[in-house]
């Protein structure tokens, strides 16, 4: 018998406002020390009370937008309780009821759509760290605003979990929303899986695996759900809903032993957070500031760039952004240089924070296409735009300085030729050509080059000698 | 409604109350009460009622996004706690 597999994502991103979602303390906690980041608020030392980021419902809202999702206009916080040492309050205040952005779809680049249920805010809990018989409490990620981005079990395959987590990413950092670095956790994404036979109307018993922030695990991790959980029906077996960790050592999920017991966590309307009403003109007016997104480019640039360049430069916002700005019909010179030289370069992350100007690389690829570059020389004047002191400086001030600018000049060129075929050493290569021995004009065009110090170009050379040599 | 000891036990649980056997015992009995007093709503038809959500009657209440000092710092906050490491809180182990 076949199994279908159905999947369903819930997906926390971290905002990068600058305070956090209910005091006016840092929220940047990157490369500070533990428990620095800490209000009274998020202590929840007695009587001290919440108050609510604006900005984190502009961002919700671009958020929402860019995963073409319904604005709800009146939404509002409630409590969900719980005692965990990161969570100081004893609960957490997130929307249960009544969530800020509502249903919409992201679809991934195979075409594929999948629809958002909802997403809503909520705060993060602080971080624990486990050592042998105690663990250690910072409370500097309490009350990160989070937007939590529920989707509809509309996935069937491993690979389509993995290319809708990293669309997500993508879609949230065109938005602006988040700083989105996997790595320190900006990204987590929480996995549903169950299998049914093929053609039953009802789906399978559900796994859970929590907390993965990579597309990798989250592919892997499906995966191997899917597998597992095959396996067992077809053995007759049954499968035990539960919640369970990935490990990416072993490639495997296991459960988290902890008691399986139903979650009971006396949701309740948020007394000290009045609701939030937003006007239609409101949201109109915070959607319009949503840039162009992923989607919006593949239109724009799609009959342009090669479509598998096109993918790995849609990973940095910051480059389609800067070939939106470049002259039409230099995008595609740029982005082969972007996508074949820039990222291939070791410092290119650090490379993203300081591009060169539009100017710069429309005139480089003028330049390029003019053939007064060699394509060796685009990419070492490319590279030396992105030297910060080299900002603002004319790209052919630039190529000038590196002494890279190709001959061109039909006249100079021919004063080349003739001192060179003026030479002795010449002599039997003229007379081989003539006689009709067609590949010993490569050798001549080499002396030309070397006479210029390599900054002819080549193929002028070849047409001139040709000329002389007829 | 019946409330019985594991109810009770279940209830201390999630609030995090410690109880002896009496109070188990005695608190079911309570909170049978109290729940029979309230239940007495039951009665009024609220179907066409929206729930209460606040009593203030506001809405938009938000701040601008700046930071602002703070009224304790990082040591005022941590002497609040009964240990620390490396100005992290120790706690019992969790997992």
């Amino acid at each position: 018998m076949k199994y279908i597999p159905t999947i369903g994502i819930e997906c926390h991103v971290q905002l990068c406002t600058k305070t956090k979602l209910f005091s006016e303390v840092d929220n940047d906690a990157r490369g500070k020390e533990p428990n620095s980041c800490v209000s009274p608020v998020d202590y929840a030392l007695p009587g001290m009370l919440p108050r609510l980021n604006g900005e984190a419902i502009r961002l919700a809202i671009l958020a929402g937008r860019a995963m073409n999702c319904k604005i709800n206009e009146n939404s509002r916080f409630d409590r969900k309780h719980y005692f965990y040492p990161d969570s100081p309050k004893g609960y957490q205040i997130t929307q249960y009821y009544a969530p800020i952005i509502g249903e919409g779809y992201v679809e991934l680049p195979s075409g594929v759509k999948v629809k958002i249920e909802h997403a809503h805010l909520e705060g993060d809990a602080g971080k624990l760290t486990h050592f042998g018989s105690y663990s250690l409490v910072d409370l500097n990620r309490v009350d990160t605003p989070l937007i939590e981005i529920v989707s509809m079990p509309d996935i069937h395959s491993a690979k389509d979990a993995h290319d809708y987590c990293k669309e997500l990413w993508r879609l949230m950092r065109y938005a602006g929303v988040t700083y989105g670095d996997l790595y320190n956790g900006n990204m987590r994404f929480d996995v549903n899986t169950s299998v049914a036979p093929e053609g039953s109307k009802k789906l399978g018993t559900r796994t859970e695996v929590k907390n993965l922030n990579s597309f990798r695990s989250v592919e892997r991790a499906v995966e191997y759900e899917i597998a597992r959980q095959t396996k067992l029906l077809e053995a007759g077996e049954k499968v035990v809903q539960e919640t369970l960790g990935w490990s990416d050592a072993t490639g495997k999920t296991t459960g988290q032993r902890s008691k399986e017991e139903a979650k009971d966590y006396r949701y309740m309307p948020e007394p000290d957070l009045p609701p939030i009403h937003l006007t239609t003109e409101f949201i109109k007016e915070e959607s319009a500031k949503l840039p162009l997104m992923p989607a919006d480019y593949r239109t724009k640039f799609g009959s342009v760039i090669a479509g598998d360049t096109l993918e790995v430069l849609l990973d940095y916002p910051e480059l389609m952004q800067k070939l939106g700005e470049i002259d039409e019909k230099y995008v595609k010179n740029a982005s082969n240089l972007f996508a074949s030289v820039l990222l291939a370069e070791e410092k290119s992350a650090e490379y993203l924070n300081d591009l060169p100007s539009a100017k710069q690389l429309n005139d480089l690829a003028e330049m390029n296409e003019k053939k007064e570059l060699s394509s060796t020389a685009t990419k070492e004047v490319f590279l030396r735009l992105f030297d910060p002191q080299m900002r603002g400086k004319d790209t052919r001030a630039i190529a000038k300085e590196l002494g890279v600018i190709q001959e061109n000049d039909l006249g100079a060129l021919e004063v080349i030729v003739d001192a060179v075929l003026a030479k002795p050493e010449t002599k039997k290569a003229q007379d081989d050509f003539r006689a009709g021995e067609e590949k010993v004009i490569g050798f001549l065009v080499g002396q030309v080059m070397k006479e210029s110090h390599g900054k002819a170009n080549p193929s002028a050379v070849q047409e001139i000698l040709r000329k002389k040599l007829a | 409604m019946k409330v019985d000891e594991s109810t009770v036990k279940h209830l201390a649980d999630l609030s995090d109350f410690r109880l002896n056997d009496d109070e188990v015992k005695r608190l079911g009995g309570d909170l049978e009460n109290i729940i029979k007093y309230i239940s007495q709503l039951d009665e009024l038809d609220t179907s066409d009622v929206e729930p209460t959500y606040q009593v203030f009657e506001m809405e938009n209440v938000w701040r601008g996004d700046e930071i602002l000092p703070q009224d304790a710092n990082r040591e005022d906050l941590l002497n609040l706690t009964v240990e620390t490491i490396d100005n992290q809180i120790k706690v019992p182990k969790v997992l």
